[in-house]
């Protein structure tokens, strides 16, 4: 579904990704580990368009979408729930889930009406976000506004979604409800790539998983395989 | 009797006001997209407001003149966006002051060129007869003047409120980043809201013209006054640029009857040194709050 090959990209002179290559298989959840710095959230900002790869290929759904704008992938399928959640903060919480469905829905009226099944869907999943639907996003607390960055990448009913850090900034008990959430999806069947600084919580709900080192993977394989790399258990699940 | 001149000189300067408003309104709309405004936007109105004049000298009615003045106007934002604002933006530079400033300049002698220097009266088929009310005088043209401003202004934000495209133009004023991640182009939506400032811009010009004449020179007096509002006011708040531009318009028209015309500018000048000394941000505008 989502093949990178061989990816460079870095930020004006100094280049962070050297080279990954990964696959995230339909249906899969991959996690992407490594330590700060590594590279994985400037791989998944190539990924996504958000910053030009200068080398390399990305395949969604066998198309090669590198160097195009972040919005060309988005319609094509593609949904990043970014580093930092970065939700609408002065809209409401209905219309940052709407704004996900944005590529798929009429521009002017009727929007609301056809977008109607999948906010049913979401509010099924994030009671929370329900309650506070005509609340500003803004004002939301960091665990809700990580389930509405979630729910507004579901919303574009996308073939791949990336999702960056999902525990950052969370209390150890909301981290756990998120990691609840993500294995509830898994069983939705999503695909999706996770980048995320607890490995363990991570490689509980991936299928497979690369190790990231100095802009390039490191180390590759399902969770059983890396949780018998001593390398592996010394530096990241220790 | 004395009340009744203030009132009077109140109520013709809050109607200078609302388009003073109406101009910061549209500095406002690019700015929440791209951060970025058109200086030349003066000349956007004086050449609206031309354009406008010369669609009914050809013979077109005055109802239709409005639509194919405001095309012109949307027209004109566009060339703006397209020519003065995109690169510099894509380069994350501020070439645009410099050049939307050229594009005024440029708009100013084209004016000159095409049209002349002399100043024109605007016809227009509403009244200048001056209507009593509660001892007030006020014209139906003035009158228009209000309904005009406060229309363009209504649908631009029930556009931006109601309609998902309206929501995607607010996503891209506070994320643009994450905006694109949802698959909305950043540019079209700068576009879009060049467009519209520039619809706005003809729209202050079609209005304004009855009252005060059309001629190259027209803008400057503006627009001087629509920063004003705009600074003052802040530049995200529609509510805030009707009340400031209300406020500033009356000030101005009661300085000019008390201390003389060549005083007419002062309030709007000092509040705009108070507000950049004071309130940088604007009376109305959102002291940006960040949550680490």
């Amino acid at each position: 579904m989502l093949q990178v090959e061989n990816l460079r990209a870095g930020y004006g002179a100094s280049e962070v990704l050297v080279g990954a290559s990964l696959h995230v298989k339909q249906g899969m959840i991959v996690a992407l580990i490594g330590a700060n710095g590594a590279g994985k959230t400037t791989t998944m900002r190539a990924i996504s368009g958000m910053i030009k790869p200068t080398q390399g290929t990305v395949l969604l759904n066998g198309k090669a979408v590198q160097g195009m704008s972040a919005s060309q992938i988005a319609r094509l399928g593609l949904a990043h729930a970014p580093e930092g959640r970065k939700v609408f903060g002065p809209l409401s919480v209905e219309d940052n889930l709407l704004l996900g469905a944005y590529h798929r829905l009429p521009g002017f009226l009727g929007f609301h009406a056809m977008a109607a099944p999948d906010l049913e869907k979401i509010y099924n999943l994030f009671p929370r976000l329900r309650e506070r639907r005509l609340q500003a996003a803004g004002t939301l607390s960091g665990g809700e506004q990580q389930m509405l960055a979630i729910g507004r990448a579901l919303m574009a009913d996308p073939k791949v979604i990336l999702l960056d850090e999902p525990s950052m900034g969370l209390a150890p008990v909301i981290v756990q409800e998120v990691f609840g959430i993500l294995r509830r999806l898994k069983e939705q069947g999503i695909t999706l790539l996770l980048v995320e600084q607890f490995a363990k919580s991570a490689l509980e709900v991936a299928d497979y998983a690369y190790v990231m080192d100095h802009g390039r993977i490191a180390v590759e394989g399902t969770p059983a395989e890396l949780h018998r790399n001593e390398k592996v258990i010394a530096a990241y699940l220790g | 009797m004395n009340s009744l001149i203030i009132a009077q000189m109140a109520v013709s300067g809050a109607l200078m006001g609302l388009v003073y408003a109406l101009i910061a309104y549209g500095f406002q709309l690019t700015f929440a997209t791209s951060k970025s405004i058109n200086f030349g936007q003066g000349e956007l109105v004086m050449l609206s407001a031309f354009f406008s004049l010369t669609l009914l000298n050809l013979g077109a009615p005055y109802w239709l003149m409005i639509p194919g003045g405001l095309l012109f106007g949307v027209v004109m934002g566009l060339v703006v966006e397209r020519a003065c604002v995109r690169l510099t933006l894509e380069q994350k530079s501020e070439g645009w002051i410099l050049l939307t400033i050229i594009f005024g300049l440029l708009g100013f002698s084209a004016a000159e060129n095409i049209w002349g220097r002399d100043d024109r009266p605007f016809p227009s088929p509403i009244s200048s007869d001056a209507l009593h009310i509660l001892g007030i005088n006020v014209t139906p043209v003035e009158i228009s003047v209000a309904i005009g401003v406060f229309a363009v202004m209504g649908v631009i934000e029930l556009f931006k409120r109601k309609t998902l495209l309206g929501k995607a133009f607010e996503a891209v004023s506070a994320d643009r980043d994450a905006a694109e991640l949802m698959g909305i182009s950043a540019t079209h939506t700068i576009m879009l809201s060049y467009g519209l400032s520039g619809m706005v811009a003809a729209m202050a010009g079609i209005l304004i013209s009855p009252i005060t004449t059309v001629g190259p020179t027209m803008a400057s007096a503006l627009i001087l006054k629509a920063f004003s509002v705009a600074v003052v006011a802040g530049l995200d708040s529609g509510f805030g640029v009707v009340v400031i531009g209300i406020l500033i318009g009356v000030l101005e028209s009661l300085t000019s009857y008390y201390l003389g015309s060549g005083w007419r500018e002062t309030p709007g000048l000092l509040l705009l040194i108070l507000a950049l000394a004071i309130r940088p941000n604007g009376v109305f505008g959102k002291v940006s709050i960040r949550k680490v």
